[in-house]
């Protein structure tokens, strides 16, 4: 085909200038105060750090810092290398006393590295004190997998880290592998003016406060307190941080009254300095009397009362939203998070036993692009930190809920009660979860008790009744959130794996022979049609390469589809193309 | 009463010949439950099980109260003509003197008008009630109008003549032309809404299908009846007797012969009607009502009316009623011009076929509505649910349009959603039982063959309100009935106690089922709405809910109006959005979308089923769209059916079909929720401009594109002068001239404008039509009878959308922007619109 050449080059795709921009909002780095050698040692808790790695025996550290604090990583690596290379001399120098003796035998210490089998035998008897001569490493670890908050194993592993110092906030979530040194670089405060702050909110001096802070101001609790107290303040308790999630108040200790009595923490007010983040206001509101906030940021000192009810509810539009969705998408957002895994195969259960169909994705940090290339799902689970599993924008195309809330969502309409108390903590759906078991083993254990194997041949019973309704189907759902019925909202509901675990030894023999499909057949599972396979089928216009002939809709004045004429391209291999059967025509 | 056994009854309904469906509908207050009340007494079918039980009308005890019907009650009733002869009256030819009737009460007030709406889709004819007094009313109009529409061929039975004759004392002549005037206006709206195939179907008291009667003291008469008294006695035809009884006809009694002209040698000869229909009856009530003790028994006689011992007794008002009643029982008059006058099923499917079914008219289905054939496929409407005695359960309502339904068969339930060859609102189930319905007792009926009307057991929870039930694998559904009235005013409702949250979600549900019109949701920002036509419907659900479905105390907020979010221009340049990874764009234009257009899009004159070629058709033709365009809609929306419209106008656009999905995903859900205040949007049109794509697929998915395609829709609709729509009730009320003053002042400081006022002939009564906003409707009923010390009635039905006046909604000093402000805090997001750079990209 000859043709002139075009002028300018058809527009296919973004001129590479565009290639490398970052989606995400840049922070401006310049803005941030800059730090000198003395508060970067005091903020980074320098000395606390070294001596904990030192305490621990650790070789291999990994620093995780926050993307605001990024700046400061190599200095704070200088500030830690230099520091744990002073004390490893000077400890050095105390250990080559105590030494000493052995030293004369064994002759140098670089020999004795060399020798690895005596080296093995000197940590069996003398600890690691042998390897304290080895250089730690040093390993910043910046862009974080999912959130700033959580504690980035994964990385870590990468570089072999035997522990993660982890700076900033955090949600102190219990991590599965490694060790954590936690660095929340603690900022300043102006205890004078909170204090005002909070005589002009609580002019009551016997007023029951809880004073709490965001992570990085909770050292100034301490010294807030006794100022208050002398201040004559009787009945505020400071809290201390634990590393708690699922505690009453997250992390944080609680009265000792309301460790009996969970009820008597509605008696106190919560006073909070800085801004939390918004899971912990949803967690805490519903069980303190009312919260305020102490702003840092702001000028004015003025405790600012907040208000939950308005997140809340949406929260709970999202809830029943989701109560009829078909298709879930179980967003994994975290690999450090103690149980995750069993929080996990939680949520594919609860979903699978209302019927619904989960599909699993690990897709780092979530974000409205990567969540929105899945449309046949509904909606979204996220399995992440109590911190993070919050997510409430309204760039996602289809909402984001946290396992507790799809507890919530798919319990029957005629029990579920939203009394405003929220969780974001996966591990409170996992205890309750434990709870039902043991109740359930208890039942089970008396009914046996009572008339032997009779309960399972009720089952059985009720499993041949249902097979027999087999054709009728499954009543639609009311849509809470549309107000009309919604068909195909438990499309695996037919599906009976239970059954087929059961049938034994024939069953293994379909799963393994191949069956060749028909062509336009859909896959099916347990006799239902994949719900995305349908969905792709029906709701999708758009199938693949060669299915746009359908869809074609240009049309010319007679209504007819406009297209070019189909010609015979080329064929064989880079050595010689043919067009058609003609070799000549290549 | 009439005893009958289930068998009988059964018996009657295999000859869908003798059987005539219809309802009674008219204005509110105009006595159709009265009317209907006679009707029972004297022909209602019991079976002989419930014989001697409470009356059936009885329903809803806040019915009684108010005096006002909420819900449409059926019952059926028994009926023979009198003559055999008459059997050859019937247009089509009716071997039994045997006829079943099912008879369907309405509701008259507009509110409730969708009641009206369900119960005409299940019948062929109706009984069209006209209070001779007032006249034909607002909701008169609106009913007829529906029913034409549905191909319901109307008969008129003109009631409280009583009225006319007792407080008016008007004269013979006055009363005549009193009828004619009525008449004629009852023609005028008829004929504005003639139907091709329905044919002419105006009334004429000399074609016998108008009645005049009293359903207070039971009685009724037509034209047709006197004429056969007379013909016997005159000697001469019936039909043409018929004719003289009526219009310019008048006997001189002096040369015994009927001329057309009433002026005889200078003399007033007094009209035919006149003279031989009213009156006997002049004569009776003149009789009775001034004590004319004498006269009576002579006058009773002469007329053939026998009084028993203790009725003789009686005086005035209440010897009037049973001279009446005996001289012209309203049960004959009306149950006869039901007989030879409404359609059977065979009849009347035959011409509503079309209307009634979604598929083509030459499929299985469609041959068996057309021939009402009980040996088809079975084709059934359900048209509302009946709430039973078993608390959150409903007996389905509807009518076996084709073929035969039984207990225990397996059928298709079509839910609206359904289309053929997909899953979607398709359920298989058996039906539990099927039922009689009469009034508020069922009774278990082995089958029920085509034509009739009938209740179904165990289908109620796959079907919302209505739907399509067919034992055919091909058969499209039944069409969805379309309201005249929408859901426009709402409430939010929550519970008092945050445990009693189940039952109020599970009254919800009843509550959504039991009306057809009610809307139950819960709005993005959590909370539970109930929408109804109008102030007092929603009342009635809200009283419903809280006492009967959910049973559990409620806080109920102040009435809330929906807005819609429009454009008001074109967006003043073409605004762009890039994805999140920069390498695709989208740039899109927001024009208004014509009004004409979006009300053919909500009336479904326009949709997305339609072929796209008649679409573009209509869209050229009538709305002056360049075919082209007309021809690239790629979707309408919200819910793919709203009015807004996404037009693709791009030339030679690689990959474009692969991100139409997306794209139209987007569409959707920025059309739900609008920019400026997460109101849906309407009367919009996107046109997509250009779009440069990736030229790997991976980097131009869904994920690229739903998100992106939502942002440019709101920055094109930023930037073409967004506005809202607010919803406009359509005000028609009654009033004596010198109240008028006080309605104009009411409206006026209410936003609303008076756009026509007709005074009634022959009355003081002046009709007003005027617009007024929604949202300034609430306590206008009250505030308006304040205003006209009581004489005003207004009715209100939602009309339109009207631009919100008073300045852009994105300005905060102005009405509209408060209104946005106050709403988006309502709702829980920032109380700022955010600007349209929020969405848009530079280049």
């Amino acid at each position: 085909m000859v043709t002139s050449a075009p002028a300018v080059a058809p527009v296919l795709s973004t001129p590479d200038t565009h290639v490398f921009e970052d989606p995400t909002p840049p922070i401006d780095t310049a803005a941030l105060p800059k730090l000198d050698d003395e508060q970067l040692y005091l903020q980074y808790e320098i000395k606390r750090t070294i001596e904990e790695i030192r305490g621990g025996g650790w070789k291999r550290i990994a620093l995780q810092f926050p993307d605001d604090m990024l700046m400061d990583a190599p200095r704070v690596y200088e500030a830690l290398r230099d520091g744990l290379g002073n004390k490893r001399k000077s400890e050095g120098t105390a250990n080559g006393a105590k030494h000493a003796e052995e030293r004369v035998v064994y002759g140098r210490v670089e020999e004795l590295e060399q020798d690895v089998q005596k080296l093995e035998l000197e940590h069996a008897k003398g600890g690691n004190q042998g390897r304290d001569q080895e250089e730690e490493k040093l390993c910043i670890l910046a862009d974080t997998s999912y959130g700033a908050c959580c504690v980035d194993e994964v990385a870590a592993e990468h570089v072999d880290a035997q522990v993660v110092v982890h700076y900033g906030r955090s949600c102190l979530s219990p991590t599965a592998r490694l060790p954590v040194i936690y660095v929340f670089t603690t900022k300043p405060l102006d205890l004078d003016a909170v204090a005002a702050t909070f005589q002009e909110t609580y002019p009551d001096k016997d007023a029951k406060v809880i004073l709490m802070a965001d992570i990085p101001y909770s050292s100034h609790i301490k010294a807030f307190y006794s100022k208050l107290q002398a201040t004559g303040y009787t009945n505020i308790f400071a809290t201390d941080i634990i590393h708690n999630p699922s505690s009453a108040l997250p992390n944080r200790t609680v009265p000792a009254e309301v460790e009996s009595d969970a009820e008597t923490l509605r008696q106190y007010s919560l006073f909070h300095i800085s801004e939390p983040p918004s899971s912990l206001l949803l967690i805490v509101s519903s069980r303190v009397a009312s919260v305020q906030i102490y702003p840092t940021g702001s000028t004015d000192n003025q405790a600012l009362p907040v208000s939950t009810a308005m997140t809340l509810r949406r929260r709970y539009a999202l809830v029943t939203r989701l109560s009829t969705a078909s298709i879930f998408g179980i967003l994994v957002n975290t690999l450090s998070v103690a149980n995750y895994l069993s929080a996990l195969s939680h949520v594919q259960d609860v979903i699978k036993r209302a019927g619904k169909k989960s599909y699993t994705f690990v897709v780092g940090k979530v974000n409205a692009a990567k969540v929105a290339n899945f449309s046949e799902v509904d909606g979204w689970v996220v399995i992440g930190c109590w911190e993070s599993s919050l997510i409430e924008s309204k760039d996602f195309w289809k909402p984001i809920i946290t396992p507790w809330e799809l507890e919530l969502a798919l319990t029957d309409e005629r029990e579920r009660v939203w009394t405003g108390e929220w969780m974001g903590d996966f591990m409170s759906v996992l205890r309750k979860e434990k709870k039902d078991v043991e109740e359930e083993g208890m039942d089970a254990d008396r009914t046996v008790g009572e008339g032997e194997a009779e309960p399972e041949a009720e089952a059985e019973a009720n499993g041949e009744g249902d097979w027999d309704d087999e054709s009728d189907s499954e009543p639609p759902v009311f849509d809470l959130r549309t107000g009309r019925y919604v068909s195909q909202s438990r499309p695996m509901a037919r599906a009976r794996p239970s059954r087929d675990t059961k049938s034994g030894p024939g069953q293994a023999k379909v799963a393994q022979s191949l069956i060749k499909r028909a062509n336009g057949d859909l896959a099916q599972i347990g006799g239902e049609v994949s719900p995305a396979a349908e969905f792709l089928r029906s709701k999708r216009t758009w199938q693949g390469l060669g299915s746009d002939y359908e869809i074609a809709y240009e049309y010319d004045d007679d209504g007819k589809v406009k297209g070019a004429q189909m010609e015979e391209g080329r064929s064989g291999i880079a050595r010689g193309y043919v067009v058609g059967d003609d070799p000549s025509k290549a | 009463m009439v005893n009958f056994t289930v068998e009988e009854i059964r018996g009657l309904m295999d000859n869908p010949k003798n059987i005539r469906n219809m309802s009674v509908i008219a204005h509110v207050d105009h006595g159709k439950s009265t009317l209907t009340d006679s009707l029972v007494q004297r022909a209602g079918i019991i079976s002989s099980a419930k014989a001697g039980e409470a009356r059936f009308t009885d329903t809803r005890p806040d019915e009684q109260e108010r005096g006002v019907t909420i819900k449409s009650t059926a019952i059926s009733l028994f009926a023979q003509l009198l003559d055999e002869e008459d059997l050859k009256d019937i247009p089509v030819p009716t071997e039994k003197n045997e006829f079943l009737i099912n008879l369907i009460d309405s509701p008259g007030h507009v509110d409730f008008s969708s009641e009206v709406t369900a119960a005409l889709r299940v019948t062929d004819g109706a009984l069209v009630v006209v209070d001779t007094v007032e006249g034909v009313c607002v909701q008169t109009e609106t009913v007829l109008r529906q029913a034409l529409g549905e191909r319901i061929k109307p008969v008129v039975v003109i009631n409280k003549v009583d009225r006319a004759l007792l407080e008016l004392q008007v004269s013979k002549e006055d009363l005549y032309q009193n009828f004619s005037r009525v008449i004629e206006s009852v023609n005028v709206v008829i004929s504005t809404y003639f139907d091709k195939t329905l044919g002419d179907v105006q009334v004429y008291p000399d074609k016998g299908t108008i009645a005049f009667g009293s359903g207070l003291h039971g009685w009724a008469f037509t034209v047709r009846q006197f004429a056969s008294k007379y013909a016997k006695k005159f000697g001469v035809d019936k039909n043409k007797m018929m004719e003289r009884l009526w219009g310019d006809n008048y006997f001189n009694p002096k040369t015994k012969k009927w001329t057309k002209n009433g002026d005889y040698e200078g003399q007033q000869l007094e009209r035919a009607f006149c003279q031989f229909i009213l009156d006997p009856i002049f004569r009776i009530f003149n009789a009775v009502m001034n004590f004319k003790k004498d006269e009576i028994p002579k006058l009773c006689e002469k007329l053939e009316i026998k009084l028993a011992g203790d009725e003789k007794d009686l005086e005035g008002k209440q010897l009037l009623k049973v001279i009446m009643k005996k001289f012209l029982p309203a049960a004959d008059a009306l149950l006869e011009m039901m007989v030879l006058h409404l359609p059977s099923p065979v009849t009347a499917q035959k011409y509503r076929m079309e209307t009634l079914y979604e598929g083509p008219p030459d499929d299985e289905a469609a041959i068996a509505i057309r021939d009402c054939d009980p040996k088809g496929t079975l084709m059934l409407y359900v048209s509302k649910m009946v709430p039973t005695s078993d608390k959150g359960r409903f007996y389905a309502f509807g009518r076996v349009f084709a073929g035969t339904v039984r207990s225990g068969l397996k059928v298709r339930i079509q839910g609206p959603n359904y289309t053929p060859g997909k899953k979607e609102d398709l359920f298989v189930k058996s039906i539990q039982r099927t039922i009689l319905m009469m009034g508020r007792y069922t009774e278990p009926i082995e089958d029920v063959p085509a034509g009739n009307i009938l209740g179904l057991v165990g289908i109620d929870q796959f079907l919302l309100k209505s739907g399509t039930l067919t034992t055919s694998e091909t058969a499209h559904n039944m069409k969805v009935m379309k309201f005249s009235v929408s859901p426009v005013v709402q409430r939010s409702v929550e519970v008092k106690n945050a445990n009693d949250l189940p039952k109020l979600v599970e009254g919800l549900k009843r509550l959504s089922k039991s009306d057809p019109c009610v809307l139950t949701y819960i709005t993005e920002s959590g909370e539970h709405v109930v929408a109804g036509a109008g102030e007092l419907h929603l009342e009635i659900c809200l009283k419903d809910l809280e006492e009967d479905h959910a049973g559990v105390p409620l806080r109920i907020s102040d009435p809330v109006v929906q807005y819609r979010e429009s454009v008001a221009a074109e967006s003043r340049m073409t605004a762009l959005s890039k994805s999140p990874n920069k390498h695709n764009r989208l740039y899109v234009i927001a024009a208004p979308l014509s009004e004409e257009v979006s009300k053919d899009i909500e009336s479904g004159k326009i949709g997305p089923r339609d072929d796209f070629k008649a679409r573009a058709r209509i869209l050229a033709d009538e709305h002056g769209w360049d075919v082209t365009d007309a021809r690239k809609i790629w979707c309408f929306g919200p819910d793919t059916s709203g009015a807004n419209v996404l037009v693709d106008q791009t030339k030679a656009v690689q990959y474009l079909n692969e991100i139409k999905d997306s794209v139209v995903s987007g569409f959707q859900w920025a059309t739900k929720e609008g920019p400026v205040a997460e109101e849906p949007m309407r009367s919009v049109r996107f046109n997509i401009m250009d779009v440069t794509l990736h030229a790997d697929a991976i980097h131009r998915g869904g994920g690229q594109i739903i998100p992106t395609a939502r942002r440019v829709l709101y920055a094109a609709t930023l930037l073409a002068d967004p506005s809202l729509l607010e919803p406009v009730f359509l005000v028609e009320i009654q009033v004596p001239e010198n109240a008028m003053g006080g309605i104009y002042s009411v409206l006026t400081r209410r936003r609303g404008h008076v756009f026509e006022e007709v005074q009634r002939p022959g009355t003081p009564l002046f009709n007003i039509k005027a617009y007024l906003p929604v949202n300034e409707s609430f306590g206008f009923n009250a505030d308006l009878r304040s205003n006209t010390s009581g004489q005003a009635f207004p009715q209100m039905v939602f009309d339109h959308w009207q631009l919100l006046p008073g300045g852009s909604p994105l300005d905060k000093t102005t009405m509209p922007g408060k209104i946005v402000e106050t709403m988006r805090k309502r709702k829980g997001i920032k109380p700022d619109v955010p600007g349209y750079e929020n969405y848009y990209d530079k280049l």
